[in-house]
């Protein structure tokens, strides 16, 4: 076999397995799921008068966070059909009047060791939540939950971009985006702080 | 099947492309992160979270807690930065709590010897014990709601109560000898201490309640060459308090008595105390001799002591000659030193002795597991946690972390009384019992810890003195009823008294003492469980905490 050849079979092997590594793995590793409801964030904040996100994500009075608003905080709202849309006919004949929860899928749930106080986060350090969820609380649409094949959580939580290599700010949930952004503000916390 | 070229050439080119995609790191993580959620791991239930306020009940010290719920079940812990005594400090143990009941060695069944047994019979056991002759009940955290469950029921028998005392509590007994103080009512005045001697206590490595000496090492000591509190350190080896300490003095294991009489021998000769207490009859030569230290060192030391005083002196354990120079110091009954606190008159006896004759013993949970008593009577073990290698002839089980309502009372060192209610947070199972239901299955007519807790309740109300430490510091005497009182405590408030208004006591001190400890003729069972790892089991928390991580000494490694 000629150099020439030996240069080409080499260089389809290397295209092959980066196109496998960098195209193809992250499309196999995680499987797309739909949210059960389509939610408008944009819509709750321009037409209903909830501009600020604290109106539904609010923080109980022991500081701990509620999280995504149960369902009595819908049907607040939502106690009859307000719009003709599917989803509002999911929402208010499948969860409200049974009075179920809807099972929202997670972006951002973590194993059950972690332990992350957003009173703190918003409280004390004073984060905008922008500067995690960036504009997330103004998009029109729920993101396609993308879950990890293997180890079953969110693409949210290690980021969209595979190579982790020049992801934004608020993209990522390992623990060492917590680390990266708790040295940018010179915070240090022992392991205890979120491993409790 | 041949290997060719071409296969070599794909091989190497994939295995380069690989290395080069995030496929490696990538699948190392996610194998990881799956690793951790194998069916079989228990996980906590999902659902929502709560904070609960309580206190730690595996020792006396009672630090202050933040018990986060999930479901209704413990998945974590936390300190209280409110609480007067621990500040937000918990121990590796204390981390890790809520873990324990989940612990393979939890005791679920009665035991009586090598074979199962049930609750009635050893009820009916324990009451044939009380009928034929005297029993002994020991408790390993006197001053609580069931302890004086178990003191009426061993009064109505003639029977005694004696507790196992902490070395903490052990260094505090000879002032009380010698003043007729008891030790639960002395405690260290810490906090206006400007010089703490130590004589190898561990002070930042778990000593008494962890985090009082800590915060104080750390607002007022750390990282100064010129701190307002001076630690002086005494012990053989570097250990963790001895590296951090202001000064360490490195002296011959077992001879911190004769380093006591050569420094107080120094102060008097050299007048720089008044002449309080009696001469040691030991040279300073001699003292140098058995220390290891030169004559000049043990001189600089004893003027170091009194540069900045308040100055007190700290055993670690029973140790007279210290005591004896804490005397001449003039710290045993003064403002930074030894104090008397407001309350607490009883004494309690040492279960070290007077229980050879009895015909039973019972054994509180609250007993460190090591702990052996000198007696040959049938034994009544309780315990939440199987230690192994008991020699009880009947092992009891008893609630694991917060499954029962307990009181918490003032910790064995603290200089100001408090007192607190930890409320069980989860229910406990049918197959155990604590100690005092287990009496009060014998004898109806005791009281039930509700109402001995009302009851305390209602004596700090109509006492109007002393501040409620909640989220807020609320006086008692603004406290409508006994009700509000008695409500902010099964929350988490912690009960703190007035500073008293005098703290002195007089110490009776003629001659130097010629032993080395009170106890050395008692039994050699007296238990060392704040310095040395005593606990039965350890939840994997704590064992990732105090030994892979190695932040907490091991007891081997601190005598070697």
């Amino acid at each position: 076999m000629s150099t020439r050849r030996n240069i080409l079979v080499f260089g389809i092997g290397l295209a092959v397995t980066l196109l496998a590594g960098w195209v193809a793995f992250p499309r196999v590793l995680y499987v797309q799921k739909q949210q059960p409801l389509e939610f408008r964030h944009k819509t709750h904040a321009e037409k209903s008068g909830l501009a600020e996100c604290s109106q539904c994500h609010a923080l109980r009075d022991d500081g701990t966070f509620a999280g995504i608003p149960a369902m009595e905080t819908c049907a607040g709202c939502h106690s009859e059909k307000m719009g003709t849309s599917k989803a509002e006919a999911i929402l208010v004949d499948t969860y409200i009047k049974p009075g179920k929860e809807t099972p929202w899928l997670v972006y951002a749930q973590q194993p059950a060791n972690v332990w992350f106080s957003h009173a703190i986060h918003v409280k004390r350090a004073a984060l905008a939540c922008s500067e995690c969820h960036s504009t997330y609380g103004e998009s029109d649409e729920v993101k396609v939950y993308q879950q990890n094949r293997i180890s079953g959580y969110s693409r949210d939580i290690w980021g969209h971009s595979i190579s982790r290599l020049r992801r934004a700010p608020h993209e990522g949930m390992k623990m060492s985006d917590c680390e990266d952004c708790h040295r940018r503000h010179n915070l240090e916390v022992g392991c205890l702080g979120c491993h409790q | 099947m041949k290997l060719t070229r071409r296969d070599l050439l794909w091989g190497v080119a994939g295995t380069a492309g690989l290395l080069v995609t995030p496929v490696p790191w990538k699948l190392l993580d996610d194998v990881s992160i799956w690793s951790q959620n194998w069916p079989w791991i228990p996980q906590p239930a999902h659902g929502p979270v709560e904070v609960k306020q309580s206190f730690c009940t595996l020792c006396p010290n009672g630090c202050g807690m933040r018990v986060r719920m999930a479901s209704g079940w413990p998945v974590g812990v936390a300190g209280v930065a409110s609480h007067p005594i621990s500040r937000g400090a918990l121990c590796p143990l204390g981390f890790g709590v809520h873990q324990l009941n989940w612990h393979p060695r939890r005791l679920r069944t009665v035991r009586h010897g090598a074979s199962s047994s049930s609750w009635e019979a050893a009820q009916v056991a324990f009451a044939k014990a009380c009928s034929e002759g005297p029993i002994a009940i020991i408790d390993g955290y006197p001053g609580r709601a069931a302890s004086s469950v178990f003191e009426t029921f061993v009064q109505k028998r003639n029977g005694s109560y004696r507790t196992v005392s902490s070395p903490e509590t052990l260094a505090l007994a000879p002032y009380a000898n010698w003043s007729g103080v008891p030790v639960a009512g002395l405690g260290y005045d810490l906090e206006n201490a400007q010089t703490i001697v130590s004589f190898g206590a561990p002070l930042l490595d778990g000593w008494a309640t962890p985090g009082r000496f800590t915060r104080l090492w750390a607002e007022r000591a750390a990282g100064s060459k010129d701190p307002q509190l001076r630690l002086i350190q005494v012990e053989a080896s570097l250990s963790r308090t001895a590296a951090r300490a202001w000064q360490w003095v490195s002296v011959h294991a077992g001879s911190e008595a004769a380093l006591a009489a050569g420094v107080a021998r120094v102060l008097l000769e050299e007048h720089l105390v008044p002449a309080r207490g009696p001469m040691p009859p030991m040279t300073l030569a001699e003292a140098a001799g058995q220390t290891g230290l030169s004559t000049g060192a043990i001189v600089d030391l004893a003027r170091t002591m009194v540069a900045r005083p308040p100055v007190v002196a700290i055993a670690n354990g029973d140790n007279l000659a210290i005591a004896a120079l804490n005397v001449v110091l003039g710290a045993a009954g003064a403002r930074g030193g030894i104090v008397r606190k407001s309350k607490h008159t009883e004494s309690y006896a040492s279960a070290d002795t007077g229980i050879d004759s009895a015909r039973a013993v019972l054994i509180d949970a609250s007993v460190p597991w090591d702990f052996v008593p000198p007696t040959n009577a049938e034994v009544f073990r309780f315990a939440a946690w199987d230690g192994g290698s008991s020699t009880a002839d009947w092992l009891l089980p008893a609630p694991g972390f917060l499954e029962e309502l307990t009181d918490v009372p003032t910790a064995p060192t603290s200089a100001i009384a408090t007192y607190a209610v930890a409320p069980s947070l989860l229910k406990a199972s049918p197959e155990v019992q604590s100690a005092a239901q287990f009496l009060s299955g014998i004898d109806p007519a005791l009281m039930t810890m509700e109402k001995i807790i009302h009851a305390r309740c209602a004596d700090l109300f109509r006492g109007r003195a002393g501040t409620l430490q909640g989220q807020e510091a609320t006086p008692v005497a603004k406290f409508a009823s006994v009700q509000k009182l008695e409500e902010q405590l099964w929350k988490g408030a912690v009960w703190v008294d007035e500073p008293p208004r005098s703290t002195a006591f007089r110490c009776q001190l003629k001659e130097w003492p010629t032993t080395v400890s009170s106890a050395q003729a008692l039994s050699s069972s007296s238990v060392n469980w704040s310095n040395a790892w005593r606990a039965p089991v350890l939840p994997p928390l704590a064992s990732k905490l105090y030994q892979e991580s190695s932040l907490r000494e091991a007891p081997d490694r601190r005598n070697a």
